[in-house]
């Protein structure tokens, strides 16, 4: 069975990004950078309303427009059904063409008339769930899941000690990758060519074989570099096929990258998730009961569920109810760590609150519930590590008293990942008499760093130097690899390198074990020479061996094996901000970070990875946010001036311990530091300003509301009843106490 | 030229009254002015349009409206630079122009006329690195790497006129470019390792 060397010589080492120089230099070239011969520029025109049946389409003026080489109407007017004429979001494909510029081809796309039929639409979860509310689908605006209860949650919270309950929220975010989706699509005959921005090329290749109904073999996909996905691109989208077509119908190939509008609009978002949360603790701290209520919008379509309570503390009795509601805009798509920061957010919310009733400190809190420490669940190791960098021990009640408008705060929460690998995993290697070694494997780098794990791995398992060795992936002449979702990718190519790499060392050490006179099975490679496992003086240098081959290389092919890898990682995340208290304004001042990742390959790129989640979680904590207007059903912000990403000056200092577990293999490690971020920044700013940050994000005016809604409770004072609350409404909520606010 | 739609003054009669002229010139560019006193209108087709880009001038025939970034990519396939908001929002088509960073997506391509341009590509051959690219891969200042060379421009402007910059001041000089994967923290210590005397 394959293993992972135990002395190794390059893994675990911080080593640069092998495509670092090409990208830096702006030599790279992205789907986004490429020309073709005759190439042209397609260009698609979307609805502008949130719904809307479409009655015609008209293409004759566009068609005679200057550069213009082919038109064609996306909905299929011709479609018996008529639910398929209709368009159910602001961005939604209604007609393509491609001309010989991008300004031809805008210019005549504003020449297609459309006659729409514009229907009332929902732009909001309030509105679409009003029983009066005009339905998105058929079947109406909410579906509802089945209820998932365990014990008796209304005798488990009477017989609590304290008991927290309101309203939790999080808001709609876009994965705003900075290269936008697209391709450029080349027809030879029947066989397509297409360079695809994508996270999956051979999903690509499926999805595109599907979409045009032609076979997979008549179609490659390539991405050799791409800017950015973060689960959107994992998919074939409307845009992939429209190209294909558009390349057939004008004989010539065509790029067709999606501007930044259209980007903010259809390419997928991470949905709002909502709660009404019923949750206590008994007199020793111990979680007792977490009550439910939640929905949330994935847009024209289903998939707003996520995990509550974030399954990490132990909760004996939980009660469930969740709904999908549908809203006329963009559907949602996977976004680093589906799910998880929604959960994780409201959970480690609710622990803060229920910590402050019960007169706890929220970590000791979080100890008290945690599971048993196991390789995959090492909370309760992490959590006092963190607490130890971030200072925890000068951390002050609930509210700041310090004087004065600034007050300081800090806060954690803590995250899961599972993050296997794939089995259908498959690898090709050669090794050439001259010396050379290629690895092939069909994944693609999507800024993780792929290409040069597969690289390390590689070079290690031959004792060679990095740049001795050649890899190829990004390309679907290559063996299948999964798409680079759900932080699989390190778990499923490193392996399969290994073992590929392990059976084409294999082979060549058949061909000098006789000259050596040693067991096949006991010649392994290593600096630069293949030798005796246990004699290093009984071997060759490396180039001398591949010369034995004669004229005909080695070629192996390699699958997937287990034993090189886990599942699940671990990790905390704690939190120092400071908050203006009069302006409202939240500055992170350090994040730190103790993560988990199984056997680390790269210690640079895995740190990046943390950094880079952490930096992500940011902006989900302070700024970001798809507005959509109610009345028209528009997003009011797709671009990037107004949708609100974090710049370099809203980074704080980042302190990221990685805890290496070698004996574990690799897991995956895209996600998991994204999740936990936003919830303890909103545990900080809560315990800075003393009043409950209970949604997403935490802008100006959501500090300065709470602030507010404190103010106003303390004044009906502890015997007032408790105010309703939608949204943003607190119930039930402790007292707090707002220290020296004013 | 004869007032249309109703307006009493044409376009070019706004320009000569409101003397607006260094405007006008900013639009159109020294070779449209030529000697006489009134500006001469370009377009809406295109326009012969010269620019000396990296120390070496091409001819290109652009309608007046496309953006420097469009011709830069598009029409010479000097690609390094990215479109990424196409709005002044995200830094990634940083240019240098005349020595100061500009967003080459809030430029028309007309405008850049007679001035000194610089893309990334100018910065080393092939298959050598600048010392600022050299920091980003040192200190794996770049992940999918799409904002990395608008983010090189910014560090390499920043450094050719503060050598030895402060944390906060390379911030702020960076502070008009956005990355997606989050490589702000290598980003400054890339930017920070690179001081030291003048490297640009």
């Amino acid at each position: 069975m394959a293993s992972w060397p135990a002395h190794p010589a390059l893994l675990g080492t911080p080593t640069r990004r092998v495509d670092g120089p090409v990208k830096a230099s702006g030599r790279a070239k992205y789907t986004y950078d490429l020309q073709r011969p005759g190439m042209l520029y397609g260009r698609i025109l979307r609805s502008p309303h949130a719904c809307a049946r479409v009655l015609s389409i008209d293409l004759s003026a566009a068609e005679r427009a200057p550069g213009v080489k082919f038109a064609m109407p996306v909905i299929d007017l011709a479609n018996p059904e008529p639910l398929t004429h209709k368009v159910m979001y602001q961005g939604q494909e209604v007609a393509a063409l491609a001309a010989e510029t991008e300004e031809q081809g805008a210019d005549a796309a504003r020449l297609i008339k459309v006659e729409y039929e514009v229907l009332p639409h929902v732009a909001t979860v309030e509105q679409a769930m009003r029983p009066e509310a005009p339905k998105v689908f058929p079947d109406g605006n909410v579906r509802e899941a089945n209820v998932d209860e365990t014990g008796d949650v209304e005798a488990a919270l009477k017989a609590s000690a304290h008991v927290v309950e309101g309203l939790y929220w999080t808001q709609v975010v876009t994965h705003s990758c900075l290269e936008t989706h697209g391709l450029v699509c080349e027809w030879s005959g029947d066989q397509l060519t297409a360079w695809s921005s994508t996270q999956a090329v051979h999903g690509m290749r499926e999805g595109l074989a599907r979409g045009l109904g032609i076979p997979q073999t008549s179609i490659r996909v390539i991405s050799q570099y791409m800017g950015g996905g973060f689960g959107s691109k994992l998919g074939t989208d409307p845009q992939d096929v429209i190209c294909a077509q558009l390349a057939k119908g004008a004989g010539r190939a065509v790029k067709l990258m999606l501007d930044r509008k259209e980007e903010q609009l259809s390419t997928g978002n991470r949905p709002s998730a909502y709660a009404r949360v019923r949750a206590g603790v008994d007199a020793d701290g111990k979680l007792t009961a977490f009550d439910a209520e939640t929905w949330g919008t994935g847009g024209a379509g289903r998939g707003a569920g996520y995990p509550l309570p974030y399954n990490i503390y132990q909760i004996p009795v939980r009660r469930r109810r969740h709904k999908d509601v549908y809203i006329n805009a963009g559907t949602q798509r996977a976004m680093r760590a589906p799910g998880h920061p929604q959960g994780a957010f409201i959970t480690e919310v609710v622990l803060d609150e229920l910590a402050d009733q019960a007169g706890l400190d929220p970590l000791e809190l979080r100890l008290r519930n945690l599971p048993a420490e196991a390789p995959d669940e090492m909370w309760r190791r992490y959590f006092p590590m963190g607490a130890e960098k971030i200072g925890w021990s000068r951390r002050h009640a609930t509210g700041d008293p310090t004087p004065g408008p600034i007050k300081r705060g800090l806060g954690c929460a803590a995250n899961r990942w599972a993050g296997a690998g794939s089995r259908r995993t498959q690898g090709q290697c050669e090794i050439f008499p001259d010396g050379g070694v290629t690895m092939r494997i069909g994944t693609q780098d999507i800024g993780t760093g792929t290409r040069t794990l597969v690289k390390m791995v590689t070079a290690e398992t031959f004792g060679l130097p990095l740049d001795q060795v050649v890899v190829e992936i990004g390309d679907t002449q290559y063996p299948f690899a999964p798409g680079s979702g759900g932080s699989i990718t390190v778990g499923s190519v490193t392996p399969t390198t290994r073992v590929t790499c392990e059976k084409a060392l294999a082979a060549l050490a058949e061909k000098i074990a006789p000259e050596l006179g040693v067991d096949p099975a006991a010649i392994v490679a290593s600096n630069g020479r293949v030798h005796a496992v246990n004699d290093p003086s009984r071997g060759m240098p490396w180039k001398d061996a591949c010369k034995r081959l004669g004229t005909a290389p080695i070629s192996v092919d390699g699958q997937w094996e287990t034993g090189l890898s886990s599942v699940g990682t671990s990790g905390v995340q704690f939190a120092d901000v400071e908050v203006d208290v009069e302006t409202g304004i939240t500055r992170v001042r350090k994040i730190v970070c103790v993560q988990d990742c199984g056997l680390i390959i790269d210690r640079l790129t895995a740190e990046s990875q943390c950094y880079g989640g952490i930096t992500m979680g940011i902006g989900y904590a302070l700024f970001e946010d798809r507005i959509l207007d109610r009345n028209t059903g528009q997003m009011v912000n797709p671009n990037m001036e107004f949708y609100l990403l974090p710049g370099p000056s809203d980074i704080p200092a980042i302190d990221v311990t990685l805890m290496d577990q070698p004996e574990r293999g690799v897991v995956g490690l895209g996600e998991p530091p994204t999740i936990s971020t936003a919830a303890a920044i909103a545990n900080a700013v809560s315990n800075a300003i003393g009043a409950r940050i209970r949604h997403l994000p935490i802008t100006p005016a959501n500090v300065l509301a709470a602030l507010a809604e404190a103010r106003a409770r303390e004044r009906r004072g502890a015997s007032g009843s408790p105010q309703a609350t939608e949204p943003g409404g607190v119930q039930g909520a402790p007292p707090i106490n707002i220290g020296g606010a004013r | 030229m004869a007032p249309k739609d109703g307006f009493s003054v044409s376009r070019r009669d706004f320009f000569k009254t409101a003397g607006v002229g260094s405007l006008a010139t900013g639009l159109l560019g020294p070779v449209e002015l030529g000697a006489q006193a009134g500006v001469r209108e370009v377009g809406p087709g295109a326009v012969p349009i010269q620019l000396t880009i990296n120390g070496r001038r091409h001819d290109l025939t652009v309608e007046p409206r496309v953006t420097l970034l469009d011709a830069v990519r598009n029409r010479l396939d000097l690609t390094g630079v990215k479109r990424v908001c196409d709005r002044g929002a995200c830094g990634a088509c940083t240019m240098l122009l005349d020595g100061r960073t500009v967003y080459a997506c809030s430029i028309l391509a007309i405008e850049a006329q007679g001035r000194d341009i610089r893309t990334v590509e100018s910065l080393a051959a092939a298959p050598a690195l600048h010392p600022v690219e050299q920091a980003f891969c040192e200190h794996d200042g770049l992940m999918c790497g799409f904002c990395t060379p608008g983010l090189v421009m910014a560090t390499t402007a920043l450094l050719e006129k503060t050598p030895n910059p402060t944390a906060d001041e390379a911030r702020r000089a960076l502070d008009g470019n956005i990355c997606r994967c989050g490589t702000y923290v290598k980003v400054l210590e890339a930017a920070l390792a690179t001081k030291g005397g003048r490297r640009g």
